[in-house]
């Protein structure tokens, strides 16, 4: 398959669109990572056996689409029928043949396998009628659930590549930029750096050599759409590539992908080889005097390396120790030529710009963060996964219309946005309108989007001190403030949380936060007391319980927290085996004994009883 | 050449060049513990920040670290303002928490007014600051035979794989430019020891006194060009060589003249 | 100790002879032996013309690499934000109880490594186990021992 001028790529699409149509019904499985842990490639095997064991009418090995991730994890693996919309969740081995008689043979609805909306139990026929997806502005995610992930062929027929194709053989690099500068595309990355102005200085830097990478490292713990994104739909990645190198002259690309995303590199792997293999990649790309190619560098290990001065060093096989930058990297980047840098969901942004407008991107969202935002939307939420919003969707839309609120209707209390480097905002900002602009205010960040729903049973104290804990084992050890200090921050957390806490400590880990926030070379250290400043600012209350009080609200820091068994003790032994360490002792329907000195409040026991008859003091 | 302002006086830089240098130039007294003339700034150990501004700032600033904030025309910069001499006092704080035995660390400390720490102090924390000048030095000097290892905290500086390292010519570089003394070394007869490597001495042909390493007298023949004798005779009986030579000189200009 | 890096050589041979090989390299001789022999690492130094101890100082400072070997079985346990608020940390302790060692360490016999990663991006099915390559959603205290007996 060549493809060598514009009108290639739209014979393919015809030509295969053509060829889907003797298929009335597909099957769109999702193979994401957490559909693929709960089984979905079984269910595969389980569509093709049952097509080597008999002929189905309508039906073939082709109609059988491994996607990406639809966001909705939690619920796989998740299988779709088309046309028809049909959704099926946690669909197990045994439900294929049903599947093929019923759904793909009679076009009937199987309501055991259709998803119930948690609050009213009501069952769901529709992919789109279900408040998870109901609510939601898809456009990065586009294609995730809709074509066979890794199908350079699936991509094109959704209208893949037609962008690039227009910037390449219709607009000149300016125009791109103007284009994108006009959006308001801003990077999806954190910081929020508007794209267009960093392409437009790579564009006018004089060099000979300069690169665009794709900043695909998401390390933010909680986040991760970028990772959905690459393994479901890598071709939209190199295509918004592809579209930035032809706009600010580079001829080489770099996709750094996370260490821990195995899939995300196989399928952009793939990708890449089939665009070499179409001369899509490659020189003189659709007969311009174009010439581009993309490698991929695996990161190993390293948060700092998000950074982008590490993550060009690490791509260079360096260690990612962060360089201070008085030079930015878009003048002076990777092998000191100019490079751009975006992380993926930006990059992906870019196609749908260069194909509609900028003016049709500008009309989504709010004034100064225009476009849509993926955030990933879990912890103590009744429905966690991925999920797209329009810019300025407020916190309650998002938590409570499309995560449907808290797990067992207990209260919310926070939402942690940014990572490490946000904050933990409380339940007076929940109207607040997201995007960039307003989630700094308020002392959180957009970050990469990760949004971590909080009950009353999350202790806030916990969750700082969980947030520099990680920081000071993700620090790269170069500058002292972020060394030293943030390691002593987490001594001082780690001694409150012990019941250790004195008078003063707040106020010495303001204090020393001012200096860590001022004075680090990086990000991690200009940004990493941020959990700790929000979580005190809004929740003070829970620190001075620790510290004056010697007491977790939450009940959940081990050292002030002691788990006992009441009367409503049913003795029905369900917690003996629960517990780890043989602490619980007892006879059937006896009230059974907890001993103090082997519990180590793992809180196994709390977990099983169906009686509520321990008691978290 | 062009013209910035520091503490409120006039001074001229050459653009590009380094902030910590002009500074330096001028007798102003800011600390630096990661910084060497002789290699490439790291920027590691932040005490070298200063505040900057300029007059269209609208009364704006930032804090850079001078070792490698390149000089712009008209910069008004402030090397000891409220703010940064805090973010100096509470980096030395933190540095004696690490390094609680460090000479150097304390006389550093209590000139910002840090007697004791605020914080945690680690009890078997040791004088290695981690401030990377033995390792870039060494790098400069072409051996590459230690460097930072690991991350975070936990950073240490080390030969490879904790061993004797195969590069080192104990040419003593590391340890004799080490801000806090903390490289050991040892000179005993004709051996030298560091990093648990032990080399010969080359003693001088004349009087017998040690000069360099084997290691380092070879690397240095090989890669500068120098004859290998030269590293047999020790400065002083090359100085005295020096002399005779000198003398004899003289002797036969008079000879010549007279 | 002397070990078998014999299949260092086609390693190397699949990468450019280029600093810019080297963590991918790395990897491959990590995924090869699940850690990096110390001959390995000082013959890919030779081979990249990279010193020793630039090679030595990037296999410490990332995550992914080990100078030591691991066990057969590597559990790893995701310590994500959303794994955390769920409780990560009670499967960990579970998890070292359960094996006697703590994260970081091989058991004795070698069957088992213990690893915590800052996230593995499956926070929808927090908390996450990966049991070598197979991962384990909403992991329970209760169901911890399970999981151990589960091999891939």
């Amino acid at each position: 398959m060549q493809i060598k001028e514009v009108e290639h790529i739209k014979k393919l699409r015809n030509k295969y669109l053509a060829s889907q149509k003797k298929f009335p019904r597909k099957v769109m499985v999702c193979c994401g990572t957490g559909c693929l842990a709960n089984g979905a490639g079984k269910i595969v095997d389980a569509f093709t056996d049952a097509l080597d064991k008999r002929e189905i009418k309508h039906f073939a090995v082709e109609a059988i689409k491994e996607t990406g991730c639809h966001g909705f994890c939690e619920q796989g693996p998740l299988v779709i029928i088309e046309p028809s919309g049909t959704f099926y969740t946690k669909v197990k081995t045994k439900d294929v043949d049903k599947i093929i008689e019923q759904s793909i043979e009679r076009n009937e609805v199987i309501e055991s396998l259709l998803f119930a909306e948690p609050k009213s139990g009501e069952k769901i026929e529709k992919y789109g009628d279900v408040d998870f997806f109901k609510h939601q502005h898809r456009l990065a995610l586009r294609n995730l659930g809709k074509i066979s992930a890794d199908s350079i062929i699936e991509y094109i027929s959704v209208g893949g590549y037609k962008a690039f194709a227009k910037a390449v053989t219709t607009m000149k690099p300016d125009e791109i930029i103007d284009e994108i500068v006009a959006s308001g595309l801003r990077g999806r990355g954190g910081g929020g750096f508007p794209a267009g102005r960093k392409w437009r200085t790579c564009r006018e830097a004089a060099a000979d050599t300069k690169y665009v990478v794709c900043n695909g490292d998401e390390g933010d713990p909680g986040a991760f759409m970028d990772r959905s994104i690459m393994e479901g739909d890598p071709h939209a990645v190199l295509e918004g590539m592809m579209i930035a190198a032809f706009a600010v002259g580079a001829d080489q690309g770099y996709i750094y992908v996370r260490d821990e995303y195995p899939l995300a590199t196989t399928h952009l792997q793939k990708a890449i080889e089939d665009c070499q293999e179409s001369g899509l990649l490659g020189e003189n790309i659709l007969g311009k005097d174009f010439s581009f190619s993309i490698k991929i560098a695996r990161g190993a290990g390293a948060f700092v390396c998000g950074e982008s001065s590490a993550l060009m060093r690490s791509i260079a096989g360096e260690i990612g120790e962060p360089r201070a930058k008085y030079v930015r990297s878009v003048i002076k980047g990777l092998y000191d030529q100019p490079t751009v840098l975006n992380n993926v969901e930006t990059y992906v942004n870019v196609p749908l710009i260069i194909d509609k407008g900028s003016s049709w991107f500008k009309g989504i969202g709010t004034e100064k963060s225009s476009g849509t935002k993926v955030f990933s939307l879990v912890g103590k939420v009744r429905n966690t996964g991925l999920i797209e919003v329009g810019m300025g969707t407020t916190l309650r839309e998002i938590i409570f219309d499309i995560g449907d609120g808290i797990i067992d209707n207990r209260p919310f209390k926070a939402v942690q946005t940014g990572g490490p480097s946000g904050g933990c905002l409380p339940a007076e900002h929940l109207d607040l309108p997201v995007d960039f602009d307003t989630l700094t205010e308020v002392g959180s960040m957009m970050g990469s989007g990760g949004m971590i729903v909080m009950d009353d049973k999350t202790c806030m104290v916990d969750v700082a001190q969980y947030f520099l804990g990680f920081l000071v084992e993700e620090s790269c050890g170069k500058c002292v403030p972020c060394r030293e200090g943030l390691f002593q921050l987490h001594k001082l957390i780690t001694r409150i949380c012990e019941g250790k806490g004195e008078e003063g400590d707040l106020e010495k880990m303001e204090h020393l936060s001012q200096t860590v926030l001022t004075a680090s070379l990086c990000g991690l250290g200009t940004s990493g007391p941020n959990p700790l400043l929000s979580t005190i600012k809004y929740f003070r209350e829970e620190y001075e319980a620790h510290i004056r009080d010697k007491k977790c609200p939450a009940g959940v820091c081990k050292s002030l927290i002691k788990y006992e068994i009441n009367d409503k003790c049913t003795g029905c032994m369900a917690c003996i085996p629960a517990c780890g360490y043989d602490a619980i002792t007892g006879e059937k329907k006896k009230i059974h004994i907890l001993d103090q000195d082997k519990c180590t409040k793992c809180g196994a026991c709390y977990a099983v009883c169906k009686f509520e008859a321990i008691d978290v003091s | 050449m062009v013209n910035i302002t520091i503490n409120g006086k006039t001074a001229q830089a050459k653009e590009g060049e380094m902030l910590l240098s002009v500074i330096r130039r001028l007798k102003i007294d800011v600390p630096a513990l990661c910084h060497h003339e002789a290699v490439e700034p790291l920027g590691a150990c932040r005490l070298c920040m200063v505040e900057i501004t300029k007059t269209e700032w609208d009364g704006w600033s930032k804090f850079v670290t001078s070792c490698l904030y390149p000089v712009e025309p008209d910069l008004i910069v402030s090397t000891h303002s409220d703010q940064v001499n805090e973010i100096r006092r509470t980096i030395m704080d933190l540095y004696l928490a690490r390094h609680p035995n460090s000479p150097e660390i304390r006389k550093l400390a209590e000139e910002y007014g840090v007697l004791k720490t605020s914080y945690e102090v680690q009890v078997d924390g040791d004088n290695c600051i981690l401030c990377g000048i033995c390792t870039r030095i060494c790098d400069a000097m072409g051996f590459h035979a230690i460097s930072l290892v690991g991350r975070g905290h936990g950073k240490t500086v080390a030969p490879p794989l904790n061993e004797a390292p195969p590069d080192c010519t104990g040419c003593l570089s590391c340890a004799l430019n080490c801000p806090t003394n903390f490289i050991e070394f040892s000179d005993q007869d004709d051996k030298r020891t560091i990093w648990n490597k032990e080399f010969e001495m080359l003693a001088c042909v004349k009087c017998g006194a040690t000069t360099i390493t084997r290691e380092f007298a070879e690397h240095l023949s090989k890669n500068r060009d120098i004859p290998f004798e030269y590293f047999e005779t020790c400065d002083s009986c090359h100085r005295k060589e020096t002399s005779l030579t000198m003398g004899r000189i003289a002797a036969w200009t008079k000879e010549a003249q007279s | 100790m002397k070990h078998d890096i014999g299949k260092l050589p086609e390693i190397l041979d699949r990468h450019p002879k280029s600093q810019e090989s080297l963590i991918a390299i790395l990897q491959d001789i990590q995924k090869e032996y699940n850690y990096i022999p110390c001959e390995a690492l000082t013959e890919t130094a030779t081979a990249l013309s990279i010193p020793l101890s630039k090679v030595f100082a990037i296999s410490t400072f990332y995550n992914a690499f080990s100078l030591t070997p691991r066990g057969e079985t590597i559990i790893r346990v995701c310590t994500g934000t959303a794994c955390h608020i769920r409780g990560a940390e009670l499967i960990k302790d579970q998890i070292e109880t359960a094996l006697g060692i703590k994260a970081g360490e091989t058991t004795p016999d070698g069957k088992f490594t213990i690893e915590v990663v800052a996230c593995v991006g499956a926070c929808a099915m927090a908390p996450v186990v990966i049991n070598n390559e197979k991962y384990h959603g909403s992991v329970k205290v209760s169901g911890v021992k399970k999981l151990l007996k589960v091999k891939k």
